[in-house]
């Protein structure tokens, strides 16, 4: 599959003119498909923003290798096609919003109409173009960034914390908004700390902790990463002998936790066919699917 | 070089659009009002009979109007050169640290530019600002001047410009220390060390007799050694003001030292900007 992001062992340490040095990232690889939605989750000082900051040539990485929409971030062609919202962005409070935007624009070899930029900011809810940046609140001033990340139809949208100082409507319609880019091709690299707005918008999903990626996949897959498979039986099914069989039970159900601690097939049929012969009828069964929380918690192994 | 000159752009809008800018031009054209008004000048024939500032009699004997301005000029290079530099160096020393700060400078870092466009834009764009108030005052005192005297020449907007190389090579110092530590304030005492060690550096022959043969000759021969000669330089911008002869090679050597050293660390700039992690 066409790939818009590959990092291989990849490791950052900065090192600070005082102090010690910090590690950052360490051997991370990972595969962004080209189209994907993909969200980046993990605890403060994870190394999600230095992951993100090695992706655009930001900061270099100390060891391993990063390639973005085929090519070394380095090269400006290649981040021409990117569209990038910093966490905390800084904007030139002397400017006006529709300054920042012709600036950018022109920085990314653009020349859009006056009216285009209307358009572009209308398109994330800023009215006029007038209006000086000095006079934004914070969530203005994160839909112009998200204006200035979104000029040109980038092919890779690199978002760090987008909904920080967005309402909840804002919200909505930025989710709207990414999800229109999804359509155009685009693909999302999402980096929030609100899991919910993560698993709205993303497919995929990697937990990175302590500058090591822990888990990895599509969003199914994670959160049916579960080491336990949920099975409901008809009435009057026997406990004793569904314990026996190696089920416990649960709020929902029975749950069945395999010998190695993952949903393995062969032992997962032979306890249900434990189960059947002490006369339990088997109505339902699923993987037990959590939301991005509870993986999040599990995954790092400790209550978030 | 486009993408250099839309950094520089950028940073002209952005200085357009601060106040502390529109306060500096204004103060600039109060000024040259201010001594239009407050200044009468007899001319005749071509010959300045009195002048009063303010009302003061300044002098009420008849002389040449060139033998008159010629110190006036003189005295206003040197002014702007030890006054209208700093002050200009103060004024530009956040633009550099403005644009480096946290979650700037990654977005900017993150568009289709190269790092040394970025350092080179920044340096075009401060050098290119600082000609533009050069040039503002110096061609308006001359117009002034030339419409009450009635004498026009461009002596001073030419010694300007040499006064603008000045305030070139200082920059470059104060760019390369805002790209190592992000300090509007370092920034500023770094040209500020740069115009006293160039003051020292066209002083040097003279200074170096009066200090004790050894290390703190050695040291001071060496530490003065790499900067531009700006206070022959500023003598140099005075004469050519005032009318005195400069020599053209005697002018091109200093002008061409002080470009060097700005082309020196301006390209230090560019190579620790490259290495820097944001």
């Amino acid at each position: 599959m066409d790939s818009a992001v590959v990092v291989e062992n990849l490791s950052k340490t900065w090192r600070p003119p005082l102090g010690p040095p910090q590690p950052a990232l360490s051997g991370l690889t990972l595969t962004i498909p080209r189209g994907a939605a993909f969200g980046l989750i993990g605890p403060n000082g994870a190394g999600k923003t230095t992951f993100i900051k090695l992706l655009l040539a930001v900061a270099r990485p100390t060891g391993g290798t990063v390639e973005v929409l085929g090519g070394d971030p380095e090269d400006t062609r290649i981040r021409a096609r990117v569209g990038y919202l910093p966490e905390r962005m800084h904007l030139p409070a002397a400017l006006s919003g529709g300054d920042f935007l012709r600036s950018v624009a022109a920085l990314k070899r653009l020349r859009p109409s006056e009216a285009a930029l209307r358009v572009s900011m209308e398109r994330v809810g800023l009215g006029t173009t007038k209006q000086r940046i000095a006079t934004y609140s914070k969530g203005m001033r994160q839909r112009l960034g998200l204006a200035a990340a979104l000029l040109g139809g980038p092919d890779l949208l690199v978002l760090d914390e987008p909904t920080d100082g967005i309402d909840p409507v804002g919200r909505v319609e930025l989710r709207e908004l990414l999800v229109a880019e999804r359509r155009r091709g685009t693909t999302l690299l999402v980096n929030s700390h609100l899991l919910a707005e993560t698993e709205r918008v993303c497919d995929r999903i990697g937990i990175l902790d302590r500058g090591r990626l822990r888990l990895e996949g599509t969003l199914e897959e994670v959160r049916r990463s579960s080491t336990h498979w949920v099975a409901r039986f008809a009435e009057g099914a026997p406990a004793d002998r569904l314990r026996e069989a190696g089920f416990v039970a649960t709020g929902d159900g029975w749950a069945f936790t395999g010998p190695l601690g993952g949903p393995d097939a062969e032992a997962l049929n032979a306890a249900l066919d434990r189960a059947r012969a002490a006369g339990a009828r088997l109505v339902e069964l699923a993987p037990s699917s959590r939301d991005l929380e509870q993986v999040l918690s599990e995954t790092l192994e400790r209550p978030l | 070089m486009r993408q250099v000159w839309r950094v520089g752009l950028d940073l002209l809008l952005e200085a357009i659009r601060r106040r502390w800018f529109l306060a500096l031009f204004a103060f600039v054209t109060l000024a040259l009002v201010l001594v239009g008004q407050a200044l009468q000048v007899q001319v005749v024939d071509g010959a300045i009979a009195g002048s009063t500032l303010f009302g003061e009699v300044l002098f009420d004997d008849i002389f040449l109007a060139d033998r008159v301005l010629g110190p006036v000029y003189l005295a206003t290079a040197y002014l702007g050169f030890f006054v209208g530099i700093p002050v200009l160096a103060v004024a530009c020393c956040d633009f550099a640290p403005e644009l480096m700060a946290p979650g700037r400078i990654e977005h900017l870092l993150s568009l289709p530019v190269a790092r040394w466009q970025v350092v080179a834009g920044t340096y075009l764009g401060v050098v290119t600002l600082a000609a533009a108030t050069t040039l503002y005052a110096s061609a308006g005192l001359t117009v002034l001047l030339g419409l009450k005297t009635g004498l026009w020449n461009g002596r001073l907007v030419l010694a300007s410009m040499v006064g603008w190389v000045g305030f070139c090579a200082l920059y470059a110092p104060m760019l390369a220390a805002a790209i190592v530590v992000r300090s509007a304030a370092l920034s500023a005492a770094t040209g500020f060390v740069t115009l006293v060690f160039g003051v020292m550096s066209s002083v040097r022959e003279q200074i170096i007799p009066s200090l004790e043969p050894g290390l703190g000759r050695f040291v001071f021969r060496w530490a003065v050694m790499p900067f531009p000669r700006l206070g022959t330089l500023a003598r140099a911008s005075a004469h050519l003001a005032s009318g005195q002869t400069v020599p053209a090679d005697h002018l091109g050597r200093l002008v061409g030292g002080a470009l060097i050293f700005s082309a020196a660390l301006l390209a230090l700039s560019a190579y620790q900007f490259e290495r820097k992690d944001f």
